[in-house]
């Protein structure tokens, strides 16, 4: 979840006075944010990333205004919609990063806080919106500091002066030699030697996406902005400049559109497009459960940010440009939902019973877990997660294909952050053999079971099983120890099953066995090789068992 | 009186000190039973003890065990000796303690955390290390200690340092002598070694029980209690939540841990360039590394979804790749997926609202150490049905938490397939404060397929975990729940 940190004065700053700053607190929580910290100067506000027109002060004291019924406002047009200024955009940059839209904005009067503000709310739109740049992101220019018309395009390695750069350096210096250059860079890596950049008759105003020019800073003297746009596709670049338009309005600018012409198809931008959608005050309400009317709908709407109006049988709500998470009727219904306060939502059980079933599977797994218990073994529970080490090299398993068959390989992870996990486990007793080796300092004698589940492929399709493991530690630990145990499960489970003698690495030989059952291998049995002890730091005699539960569920299963 | 007291008291003789090497001997009582039995005499007043004053060496309880295995260094020492192991995986305290001594002793070099041997390191790991060495000597005979302090060895200096050696002055008992009070009660008790020890399948027969008696037992004697085998706490939980769902009407049902990207993100409208994908937060597969979705019949109507909302491209390469679940609501979808074509195909159909939960594991890619895991638990369920409402999805969680004992709070959050979605939190005493225990919502109609109609679907997905830090006092942490530790099971009281 995006955490925006908000300077407390500038918020309270854009309320009308009869707001009170506790006043404003309590309700960034109604509205469905949460408050992660607060200082004597900042919140830091946790916000929906559905919800970017929300990651600065003035969206999030926009929609708060609304809910708290200090003002009413609701759509946003252009008052002279007149171009200011043209962007040529060139063919070579529509292979690489091919959409940009812009706008400027007059008659700003910016302070520290509320430049601060703008930057850090481009800069998370840009993170989370934006995708770290790479789908879109945004450049803010001091428009007095740019000369004629500008073009947007990808451009051999040039000079220009970065911003905080002392003097010219070559795009490809800036890439190499800047923070943000190593961060972005990727994202115009196969630019074929080229580099998207936005010049004016003087040079470059902007490398993209990774740096602008010095000569175009903004800063609190900033009176006129441009606001460029760049990125990979169109409909998220045309919301971006819908949404950061309506932020500098609100912020007291005046806009002004750009027309951007890729030879003679034109646009012009931001277009601030005020959607319509129409909903029945029924729909909504067996929707949410309540019942409030159709005049109250509209009231809920309003309090969210939408222009609402009863239409014949139904409420037309006008979407605002800045909101671009909603797609349809659902997303305004929640809206609703949120304006009636979830606290008011009286909890309705739905009316027709049903009778519930538990998994048949699931109950003789909760019975055999129980007769182990009866047997005094202890129940663990451990990760699926192992390493080719402790699943098969500590129990002596060199070849496991040729071990369990050309067919067989194990799920493998590809980018564990943890070096000791590689794969899923095939067998539960690595698990067991990890427990005992590490709870050597307890009383003996040990026993301890797990039935859980356990992974391989089998000709590259995934297996996914449960096993049955059970282990039994103690100086008087031997075969029969662990056989009289694991007969007295079957027996239990009213399995005929046999025993007969097999060889595992990691067993003794000759006190190795395999529990088969009409002829199919089921499980094994036997006294822990010495050496695969020692592998776990276990350091008295063990036994013990593993069978494919599964099968005895499937095997004990009757006809009813 | 006990046999090994009376045994005692006939070997001494009022007025004279008989020397405790000779008391022992001629009692035939091993030193510990010995030293009982003086105690006990002592404090009945029927005997008089000196003491002497003397330097004794022993090994403490954590010396004892180095001693009866490795140094926590050697441990460590053993482990890396072939390069694989991480500064991060030293979790637990013992783990902490061989690293630091590894390092002092320079037995390991640490390379962008990975654990090196030194030179030293491993002809230590060859030969034991120093203070390993003395301290498997002294456990041999304390007597070693005093051999050792002779050669100024520093290893003993910093096993006493270490809190593995104790020196300790002791007094031990030189001679005793038995009082008037003594003599008398020995008299008395005299004979009391013909009471029966152990009752016997001969005695029962022959009941000569009656004519000897039991000789009693000290009922206030230590001893040392048998564990209890255990069922694990988290599947107390588990069993705890099926018999809540199952009270409520729901059916249990699963599905794989092992999936395509598509039930666990494209499904659940999670755009493919979702940073909740990405490579840091969920475990992808190298072998299977596909897993083929062509089969699906939800793909069609998936990827119109997503064409829709969230604009760019959508690629079934993405939907395919094979990954570990980030949550169980694979198994919701695909159940309701199943569901609703059922009710609109041929043949019998699902009577509404059908009700399934499920509890099963999820993973997350974390850094394994004492505060991070890899694997949690999670609880789902869903209901699909006609006219279903946000406030009939409030009413089951409330009916839920109640069981479990819990008051929960409801508050607006996005999830990308809900429509309206909500989380929901619980008070803490542990903490006093509201705990998020999970997300719900109503599924949005571009993954039920339902735009039109009036079926709609109520889902949740909480994690388990959380209901254990909040219920169990004695859960300090998520991370101590996988451990395994065969003494934290054994040790645990009833909640």
């Amino acid at each position: 979840m995006p955490v925006i940190s908000i300077n407390k004065k500038y918020l309270v700053s854009l309320f009308p006075e009869s707001a009170t700053q506790e006043e404003i607190m309590s309700h960034i929580e109604k509205f469905g944010c949460s408050i992660e910290a607060e200082t004597a100067d900042t919140i830091n506000v946790e916000v929906s990333p559905n919800r970017p027109d929300l990651f600065g002060a003035v969206g999030l004291a926009r929609s708060l205004k609304n809910f708290m019924h200090k003002s009413r406002k609701y759509s946003y047009s252009i008052k002279d919609g007149n171009t200011y200024l043209s962007i040529e955009v060139g063919r070579r940059v529509l292979k690489i990063r091919p959409f940009i839209s812009a706008f400027v904005a007059m008659g700003t009067s910016f302070s520290d806080d509320s430049l601060a503000d703008l930057i850090n709310f481009t800069e998370k739109l840009c993170e989370t919106y934006g995708r770290s740049r790479k789908k879109m992101a945004v450049g803010l220019h001091d428009l007095d500091k740019i000369s004629g018309e500008l073009t947007y395009d990808a451009y051999p390695d040039d000079k220009f002066v970065r911003l905080g750069g002392e003097g010219e350096e070559f795009f490809s210096e800036v890439i190499k030699n800047t923070e943000k250059g190593s961060k972005y860079s990727d994202i115009i890596e196969n630019a074929e030697g080229l580099f998207p950049a936005l010049k004016d008759s003087k040079g470059t105003i902007s490398l993209i996406p990774i740096l602008n020019s010095e000569r175009t800073r903004t800063t609190t003297k900033t009176r006129n902005i441009f606001v460029d746009i760049t990125g990979i596709d169109g409909e998220t670049i045309d919301n971006a400049a819908d949404l950061i338009s309506t932020v500098l309005m609100d912020a007291g600018a005046e806009v002004r559109p750009v027309e951007i012409s890729r030879g003679s198809k034109k646009k012009v931008t931001p277009q601030l497009r005020h959607r319509e959608l129409f909903i029945q005050s029924r729909m909504a309400e067996n929707e949410i459960g309540v019942r409030v009317g159709p005049q109250n709908i509209v009231s809920l709407g309003n309090k969210m940010g939408y222009e609402a109006a009863v239409v014949g049988n139904r409420i037309r709500f006008t979407v605002p440009p800045y909101r671009m998470d909603v797609f349809n009727e659902q997303d305004i219904i929640e809206d609703i939902a949120i304006g009636y306060g979830y606290d008011y939502i009286q909890p309705v059980p739905i009316p027709s019973s049903t009778a519930g079933q538990l998994d048949p599977r699931m109950v003789f797994f909760r019975e055999a877990s129980e007769a182990m218990l009866g047997l005094g073994f202890t129940e663990s529970m451990s990760t699926f997660l192992s390493g080719e080490e402790s699943n098969f090299a500590d129990f002596r398993i060199g070849d496991y294909k040729e071990t369990f068959g050309s067919d067989f390989d194990y799920v493998k992870l590809k980018n564990a952050k943890s070096q000791s996990i590689t794969m899923m486990r095939t067998w539960i007793m690595p698990s067991l053999m990890k427990a005992i080796g590490a709870s050597r300092h307890e009383a003996m004698p040990q026993r301890l079971f797990e039935l859980d589940m356990v992974f391989w492929t089998e000709r590259g399709k995934p297996v996914e099983r449960n096993h049955l493991a059970a282990i039994y530690v103690d100086s008087k630990s031997n075969f029969n120890s662990i056989k009289a145990a694991a007969e007295a499960f079957l027996e239990w489970a009213d399995l005929e099953m046999e025993v007969e003698r097999a060889d595992h690495s990691g067993f003794i030989e000759g006190r190795c066995a395999a529990i088969v059952w009409k002829g199919k291998k089921m499980g094994i049995l036997g006294e822990m090789h010495p050496e695969t002890l020692r592998n776990f730091g276990v350091e008295e005699p063990a036994s013990a068992f593993e069978i494919d539960i599964d099968g005895v569920f499937e095997a004990s299963r009757r006809p009813v | 009186m006990h046999r090994y007291e009376t045994a005692l008291l006939g070997t001494l003789k009022e007025g004279v000190w008989t020397e405790a090497s000779d008391a022992t001997a001629r009692s035939g009582l091993g030193r510990e039973s010995f030293l009982w039995a003086i105690e006990n005499l002592y404090a009945s007043g029927y005997i008089e003890v000196r003491k002497v004053d003397h330097e004794t060496v022993e090994l403490t309880q954590e010396g004892k065990e180095y001693a009866a295995s490795e140094m926590p260094e050697e441990s460590l020492l053993r482990r890396a000796r072939n390069g694989r192991l991480g500064i991060s995986e030293m979790r637990n305290p013992r783990e902490q303690i061989g690293l630091q001594w590894a390092r002092k002793k320079n037995l390991i070099s640490i390379d962008r955390g990975a654990i090196e041997l030194t030179k030293e390191g491993r002809s230590a790991l060859e030969k034991g290390t120093e203070e390993g060495n003395a301290l498997r000597l002294i456990a041999k005979s304390p007597d070693n200690y005093f051999e050792l302090a002779k050669s100024d060895s520093q290893a003993i200096v910093n096993l006493v340092k270490r809190g593995l050696v104790a020196i300790r002055k002791k007094s031990e008992v030189a001679a005793i002598t038995i009082t008037e009070k003594g003599s008398r009660a020995f008299a008395e008790g005299a004979g009391s070694e013909n009471k029966i020890d152990a009752l016997s399948k001969e005695i029962i027969a022959n009941e000569s029980w009656k004519e000897k008696g039991f000789r009693p037992y000290d009922v206030s004697l230590k001893i040392e209690p048998e564990p209890v085998a255990m069922m694990h706490p988290v599947r107390k939980t588990i069993n705890e939540l099926e018999r809540i769902y199952l009270s409520l009407g729901f059916t249990q049902v699963s599905g794989p841990i092992i999936e395509p990207a598509f039930w666990v993100f494209d499904s659940l409208f999670v755009p493919q360039d979702h940073p909740a994908r990405e490579m840091q937060d969920t475990f992808y597969l190298s072998n299977p590394e596909k897993i083929s979705i062509s089969e699906e019949e939800s793909v069609q109507r998936i990827k119109k979804a997503h064409l829709g909302s969230w604009g760019g491209s959508w690629a079934p390469e993405y939907a395919e790749q094979a990954l570990l679940r980030t949550h169980t609501t694979n198994i919701s979808v695909r159940q309701m997926n199943t569901t609703i074509r059922r009710l609109f195909a041929e043949g019998e159909k699902p009577e509404l609202p059908v009700k399934l939960f499920s509890v099963g594991r999820v993973f997350r890619n974390e850094n394994i150490d004492y505060r991070h895991l890899t694997d949690f638990y999670q609880h789902e369920g869903i209901v699909i049905g006609r006219d279903l409402t946000f406030a009939n999805l409030f009413s089951i969680l409330i009916s839920i938490y109640d069981q479990l004992g819990m008051e929960i709070r409801f508050k607006p959050a996005y999830f990308p397939f809900v429509e309206p979605g909500v989380e929901f939190y619980a008070y803490s005493d542990k903490t006093k404060e509201w705990i998020e225990m999970g997300g719900a919502g109503m599924i949005r109609r571009e993954i039920t397929g339902m735009p039109r109609k009036n079926i709609s679907v109520l889902a949740w997905g909480p994690g388990l975990e959380r209901i254990m830090l909040l219920k169990d006092p004695s859960v300090k942490s998520i991370a101590e729940l996988y451990n395994s530790d065969i003494g934290w099971l054994r040790r645990r009281k009833r909640v």
